[in-house]
């Protein structure tokens, strides 16, 4: 089995100073972010935008190649709802590391972008969604089922597909949490990858208990064959849970130092 | 439905570690591919075949041994033999004359010993101790600065002084460094780790992850060696991609098999061709699970394994 593959979420243009620096094409503040994740013990970085309706594709372009020139070519996910920007953002992309991963696809408004993954020779996170959450896991296994065929149909390796059945938050949805959990089994059944925002289940906790609570889950999840998180790589107690799960697994072969690596 | 060859390939290779200088020099490791799969890919340096001698001389050794060393009187003869031997990639001397419970040589003299055998040979050499810890520490350090420039691979740091093994052959000489476990998959991967954090770099490392005799535990030896190529490639596992060395004759030439008279085993026929099949069967079997060097010492043995080598490569 490979390695859990951990993709880096501090890009992102919700916070402030990367905002700021994608404006005004600031190198800095996203060199020490992505200098940061992977010093952690990222895979992959996520790069997310925003919506960058205006300047998307000159926007992403300059930052897959500052990153990338960098970071010797560090693999990305890229991340916006521009779909011209993501394109042009691979067309810039060297892919020695690792396909680029196009985040992301649903199975509503959103499935297109299998299409876009496919003709790109890409990844891409498959939510199983279509309009909001899905109400159940058969719900979910349709959504799933749904864009699976699609990117077959478009010629894709379904281990392109890495799907999410959405990571729910436990102050408001304790009651669903097992549902989530149980579906990462299902994919995981079918020979799937899987991926997701996992810190969403700790959305609104005390910061103190946030890192517990993912920590706990990624383990659950882990067990249940998840292959992949969308993570803050700087959370120490999270990072060493995957490292230690993934010697539990198998993934990666024990050592005394094995949480330095 | 035809049939449809899918070659295995792995996104990652064995680093490849050089030991000697000028046009005999040998380069370990760089495949890709589990070992002898030359069908998934090309193999970039096949596996190499070393001669051991010993500074003890040849007194204990079989005929066979004896005869085509005859007429060296000196351990630079010797070497010198043994470089030119049919099938020999490199020369390993080992130096278990150091060792305190036994002839207790002095550091300087053994020092001596060894550039007298670089001095004579421009085949690679690797130098190995007396296997006991501290003497080795020293040994090893004052081996290395003795033979500087001449790229030698030391055999062996371990978990009780890869520092100073490490770090005289490593860093202040520029030597190669032997990381030896024995048998254990999790300490091969450790000593790498640790001997890497002290600044050697990954492309100075050779590991001897430990030996026996066929028959003697040996599966052991082979699920090691196979799960450290498959973390090595299948898992991109950078802490287990430097080459393999086994020591193979120090290991079956002190089996009864190899050790028992004919007068004491009658039934058993020939000591010496018993010794023999004991290193090869050992060797071939070390290869065929990823070694990427043995070290032997019959003439018969090194001829055949090299021809091994060359058939499947």
């Amino acid at each position: 089995m490979a390695k859990f593959v951990t993709i880096g979420e501090r890009i992102h243009c919700i916070s402030p100073v990367i905002r700021e620096a994608f404006a005004t094409r600031n190198p800095e503040p996203i060199l020490k972010r992505a200098k940061e994740q992977l010093d952690a013990g990222a895979t992959y970085l996520d790069v997310n935008i925003g919506p960058a309706e205006n300047d998307g594709e000159d926007l992403m372009k300059w930052a897959v190649k500052l990153l990338q020139e960098n970071f010797d070519n560090v693999p990305l996910a890229l991340d916006t709802a521009n779909r011209k920007a993501i394109e042009a953002g691979i067309s810039v992309y060297n892919r020695s590391k690792g396909k680029p991963i196009v985040n992301s696809a649903d199975a509503g408004g959103r499935i297109e972008n299998i299409d876009l993954a496919a003709a790109n020779d890409a990844i891409v996170i498959a939510l199983c969604s279509a309009e909001g959450i899905a109400a159940d896991n058969d719900e979910r296994m349709v959504h799933c089922q749904t864009m699976l065929e699609r990117g077959m149909e478009h010629g894709m390796d379904p281990a392109d597909l890495w799907f999410d059945p959405l990571f729910l938050v436990v102050k408001g949805m304790q009651d669903k949490q097992m549902e989530v959990l149980e579906a990462i089994k299902m994919f995981s059944d079918m020979g799937l990858n899987s991926t997701g925002g996992l810190s969403n289940n700790s959305n609104g906790m005390p910061k103190a208990i946030r890192p517990i609570m993912d920590s706990a889950l990624v383990a659950m999840a882990m067990m249940q064959g998840l292959t992949s998180a969308i993570v803050n790589p700087c959370d120490l107690r999270l990072m060493e849970t995957i490292k230690s799960c993934d010697v539990f697994k198998g993934n990666t072969l024990y050592a005394d130092s094995y949480l330095e690596l | 439905m035809p049939f449809n060859r899918k070659p295995q390939k792995f996104n990652a290779a064995i680093k490849t570690v050089e030991i000697g200088t000028g046009d005999k020099k040998v380069t370990l490791g760089g495949e890709n591919v589990f070992p002898f799969y030359a069908f998934d890919g090309e193999i970039a340096n096949g596996p190499k075949v070393g001669v051991e001698i010993s500074d003890l001389g040849l007194e204990n050794e079989v005929p066979g041994v004896k005869a085509y060393y005859e007429g060296a009187a000196s351990i630079g003869e010797v070497a010198k033999k043994a470089a030119e031997m049919e099938g020999a990639d490199f020369v390993c001397l080992r130096l278990e004359g150091g060792d305190p419970n036994g002839a207790n040589k002095s550091v300087e003299e053994l020092v001596a010993a060894a550039k007298e055998v670089a001095d004579a040979i421009d085949a690679p050499l690797v130098v190995e101790g007396c296997k006991n810890v501290e003497k080795d520490s020293e040994l090893l350090a004052k081996v290395a600065e003795a033979l500087q420039g001449k790229n030698v691979l030391l055999l062996s740091a371990r978990e009780e002084n890869y520092k100073a093994v490490g770090a005289a052959a490593g860093l202040a000489y520029d030597q190669k460094v032997g990381a030896e476990s024995a048998v254990d998959i999790n300490l091969a991967k450790q000593l790498n780790v640790v001997t890497t954090q002290l600044g050697v770099k990954p492309e100075s490392i050779v590991m001897n992850v430990g030996s026996a005799s066929v028959g003697y535990g040996y599966e052991y030896v082979v699920s090691t060696l196979d799960r450290i190529k498959a973390a090595a490639l299948s898992q991109d596992d950078k802490m287990l991609q430097m080459p393999i060395i086994t020591p193979v004759a120090s290991e079956t030439w002190g089996v009864k098999e190899a050790m028992a008279e004919e007068e004491d085993a009658p039934e058993w026929g020939s000591r010496e061709e018993r010794g023999i099949s004991m290193e090869i069967q050992t060797a071939a079997a070390s290869l065929a699970a990823g070694s990427d060097a043995v070290i032997l010492k019959h003439p018969q043995s090194v001829a055949t394994i090299s021809k091994m080598i060359q058939a499947l490569v």
